[in-house]
């Protein structure tokens, strides 16, 4: 196709030239420099920071926890955004506008209010150490700041979906004898599928680049609570700028590729209902 | 039979949408509902479908009781207006779902899902995806789905409602056929009265949630027993008109009504005319039929094979017009003239013509139209802006008159005006009420209004009647008045004596007065019991809630003023009273 085919729409040239220098000035030229921050190291200086012992237990704990952090929310991101839409209660809209408070909060905010609540001798905290549960200072910790502030867009990315099931579709396969699980599984979920996936995949792209809120709650001991960013931010203050631009190079190539899987994924079940009908 | 209905009622937010609905749909029936939106038809067919519950009444299919099964266990098949078809699955996943949830094997499935695709005429069209058919083939599949599983009862709710005129016309072809191929109870809501008369074996036509009348299309159409379905069913011109010993006085004409009611004094009755039964001419000898009036030709339509005219009434022709099809009430007379009668008699607009009537059909209905009464002129005219009155009237398709009566509830005094009460007289239930309605109801009013100040319609509607003799009018007046206002209509039963006193003959009268408005009026009504003195306890039960009426019949008059003081001077709730003598 020629950029300059006749188009019902005009505006095309305009608006992709603001797209193509919005992309290149914002996000691909800082990128950029980050590239070529890291590439300026030696190999070997590289190799030493990016596989440190540190380093893989950042990974582990960066990408596991907000992985975990994630599918936690898919499912109870659904279930609030399910009672959000489904059902009329007092003070729905109320719970509505509390759905949102971890995107208006300061993140540092969030980590305190967790820490307060879950420190050895937190609210309820002191109820979980009888168990041998800790929370804070912990793996568990992360997941949990992770999952807080990750939660509003697992929630908001399946609500308009919700809202578009049509109630006519569950009626008609109640008629037809299907009970309630058969009906989610066979009609509701694959017409929400999409929205699903693109709301884990938020909520994980959040948890990875999340740093404020972790650094309070997860006590930040070298190779058990401390994520990358953390890590990155260590390098920065011993100013070694090119470890840290390396250590971000993993994070970002890790990030691409898992969110580049999600969305293939989600283009070939496209396709593959298409294909189906032809 | 197929499907029973047992006095069904909903309600949302207090308002029933489906009030006492009684149904029987026999065997391979097609019925057909029909009733403007909000009627409360799409809600009956959910109740049965299962789809929405019911608060009172009972559900049975197949003489088995589902009022509280689940609709997937009710085995019906329902197919909705925008098709719901499940837009991720292709056609043949679609039809066969039914099949799958039931476990059968694929073989059997395939099998299946072949026979009914060649029932809708869409053979190889497994494959596709809904997206890919257009609206017709979409309902195709959807009937095609609804009947995979072999129903017993198929329910279609406005199937044709997002379908243009041909596909719709080829569709409903279809769909009859299919049900009398598989010889299937069907079940179809609609507001096209078109689409009910192609289609049905029965319809009921519905109205403010009440199931008004039903019967053969040719029935309904040529008889109705109701206003409402006299224009909702066809386009109607209804005639104020008076019974006669003769026969039905409309205009200068006396026509003998196409049905005898045996027994029936003289007095004023609604008159239905279809505009097919009119005939115009040039001038009063040249009619084949009773001449009506004279009429100037206001619009002349052509609409192919039909003529439509709307004539307007010569000044000083006696016969009040109330309402034509769209129920607009003003001076106009619709007809409708086939090509051949045009080519006998060319009509221009503008022209003056005779108007002849060829066939008359009375309601049955006891309300003919209201005349608000009062002692002077503003009192009258201010009783007939009333806002329930007025909604009646809208609602009736009829007129309000006003009458003056100086020497209203002076005892001894003569009428002033003619002393006749055509209609149902009407007056404000003021501090003088008993003794007006005394008054009036002594000089011959039959069924009498009292209204007070801002009353508005019912919710629920008390009927009740001392002396026998006004027990069959009372019921009659009741039906017709429930039939305008969606509220339910409840028969007090009171019983002198103390509490539980209730002899077994008392409670068989009970019995006996709701199977008799059942029958005779088409009117569903609960009963309740009370005990002690009947105007005290109607009173006492009237003041316990708002938005209650009175219908109340009386037979002897001896000391109504005293007697109906309380009732009729509380000044809350309006009271109909229906007067019969014995004699």
């Amino acid at each position: 196709m020629s950029f300059r085919s006749p188009s019902i729409l005009p505006g095309f040239g305009l608006t992709f030239g603001f797209t193509t220098f919005f992309l290149s000035t914002i996000v691909l030229l800082p990128l950029a420099a980050l590239v070529l921050s890291a590439t300026s190291m030696h190999w070997s200086d590289f190799v030493s920071t990016v596989f440190s012992a540190r380093a893989l237990g950042s990974y582990r704990l960066s990408f596991g926890a907000s992985l975990l952090a994630a599918s936690i929310n898919l499912v109870f991101g659904f279930i609030i955004a399910w009672t959000l839409v489904r059902y009329e209660f007092p003070g729905r809209k109320l719970v509505d506008a509390l759905i949102d408070m971890p995107f208006a909060l300061p993140t540092a905010v969030s980590g305190i209010a967790l820490t307060t609540v879950f420190a050895q001798n937190g609210w309820i905290g002191r109820y979980l150490e009888p168990l041998g549960i800790k929370v804070a200072y912990t793996w568990l910790g992360v997941t949990l700041a992770l999952t807080l502030i990750s939660m509003p867009f697992a929630v908001r990315a399946v609500q308009p979906a919700l809202l578009e099931v049509q109630r006519d579709l569950e009626e008609a396969a109640e008629t037809l004898g299907a009970g309630r699980f058969y009906v989610f599984r066979r009609i509701i979920l694959p017409t929400i599928l999409p929205a699903l996936l693109t709301g884990f995949t938020l909520a994980f792209a959040r948890a990875v680049g999340e740093y404020g809120s972790v650094i309070f709650i997860s006590g930040n001991l070298p190779m058990k609570t401390e994520i990358t960013p953390l890590l990155i931010v260590v390098h920065l203050e011993q100013f070694d700028y090119q470890g840290a631009a390396a250590l971000g190079l993993v994070m970002l190539v890790i990030s691409f590729v898992m969110l580049l899987t999600i969305n293939l994924l989600q283009a070939w079940g496209r396709r593959s209902q298409v294909r189906a009908a032809n | 039979m197929s499907i029973t209905l047992d006095q069904v009622t909903k309600h949302y937010g207090g308002v029933p949408v489906v009030n006492d609905v009684s149904l029987d749909i026999g065997d391979g029936e097609f019925f057909v509902l029909l009733g403007p939106s909000g009627s409360g038809k799409s809600t009956l067919l959910r109740a049965i479908a299962g789809l929405s519950g019911v608060d009172h009444g009972r559900i049975a299919l197949h003489g088995r009781d589902v009022t509280h099964v689940a609709a997937r266990k009710r085995g019906v098949g329902l197919v909705f207006q925008n098709y719901a078809l499940f837009r991720h699955m292709t056609v043949a996943e679609n039809i066969e779902f039914a099949l799958r949830v039931r476990h059968m094997r694929a073989r059997a499935r395939r099998q299946r899902r072949q026979e009914l695709l060649r029932l809708v005429a869409l053979e190889g069209l497994d494959e596709r995806l809904p997206a890919q058919l257009s609206g017709g083939q979409q309902q195709r599949v959807a009937v095609a789905r609804a009947l995979a599983h072999k129903p017993e009862v198929l329910l279609l709710d406005e199937p044709f409602g997002a379908l243009d005129a041909k596909i719709r016309e080829e569709l409903r072809r279809t769909i009859r056929q299919v049900q009398r191929e598989l010889g299937i109870t069907t079940v179809l809501v609609t507001h096209d009265q078109e689409e009910a008369f192609a289609m049905a074996d029965r319809i009921g036509i519905m109205n403010l949630g009440r199931l008004l009348e039903m019967g053969a299309p040719h029935d309904l159409y040529s008889r109705p027993a109701t206003r409402f379905v006299a224009t909702f069913l066809g386009a109607a011109n209804l005639i104020l008109a008076r019974r006669t010993p003769d026969g039905i006085q409309v205009g200068a004409t006396t026509v003998a009504p196409a049905e005898r009611a045996a027994g029936a004094r003289e007095n004023e009755v609604v008159a239905v005319v279809r505009p097919e039964e009119i005939e115009v001419a040039a001038s009063r000898e040249e009619l084949s039929s009773g001449y009506l009036a004279r009429a100037v030709a206001d619009e002349v339509v052509f609409t192919g094979a039909l003529e439509r005219l709307r004539l307007r009434l010569e000044d000083g022709a006696l016969t009040p017009l109330l309402a034509y099809g769209d129920g607009e009430a003003n001076a106009a007379l619709l007809v409708t003239r086939t090509q051949h009668e045009q080519r006998g008699f060319e009509v221009r607009p503008g022209q003056t013509v005779a108007v002849g009537v060829r066939r008359v059909h009375v309601l049955p209905t006891p309300l003919s139209s209201f005349t608000a009464c009062a002692a002077s002129a503003p009192q009258a005219e201010a009783l007939s802006r009333q806002p329930l009155l007025t909604e009646l009237a809208a609602r009736m398709k009829t007129r309000i008159a006003t009458r003056v009566e100086p020497q209203l509830g002076l005892a001894e005094a003569p009428c002033q005006g003619e002393d006749t009460f055509v209609g149902t007289t009407v007056i404000a239930a003021d501090a003088a009420a008993a003794q007006a309605a005394e008054w009036l109801l002594r000089r011959g009013a039959r069924d009498l209004l009292v209204l007070p100040d801002g009353a508005r319609a019912p919710q629920r509607v008390l009927i009740h009647w001392i002396g026998e003799a006004a027990r069959s009018a009372t019921l009659a007046v009741s039906a017709s008045v429930l039939r305008h206002v969606p509220a339910e209509a409840v028969y007090v039963g009171i019983f002198a004596g103390p509490e539980g006193s209730a002899p077994p003959q008392g409670m068989r009268e009970l019995l006996d007065a709701r199977s008799e408005a059942q029958a005779a009026h088409g009117l569903e009504m609960r009963t309740e019991l009370h005990f002690g003195d009947a105007e005290q306890q109607l009173a006492r039960r009237l003041a316990e809630s708002p938005g209650q009426m009175l219908i109340i019949g009386v037979s002897h008059l001896g000391e109504f003023a005293a007697r109906f003081r309380t009732l009729l001077q509380g000044g809350r709730w309006p009271v109909l009273i229906v007067h019969r003598g014995a004699a």
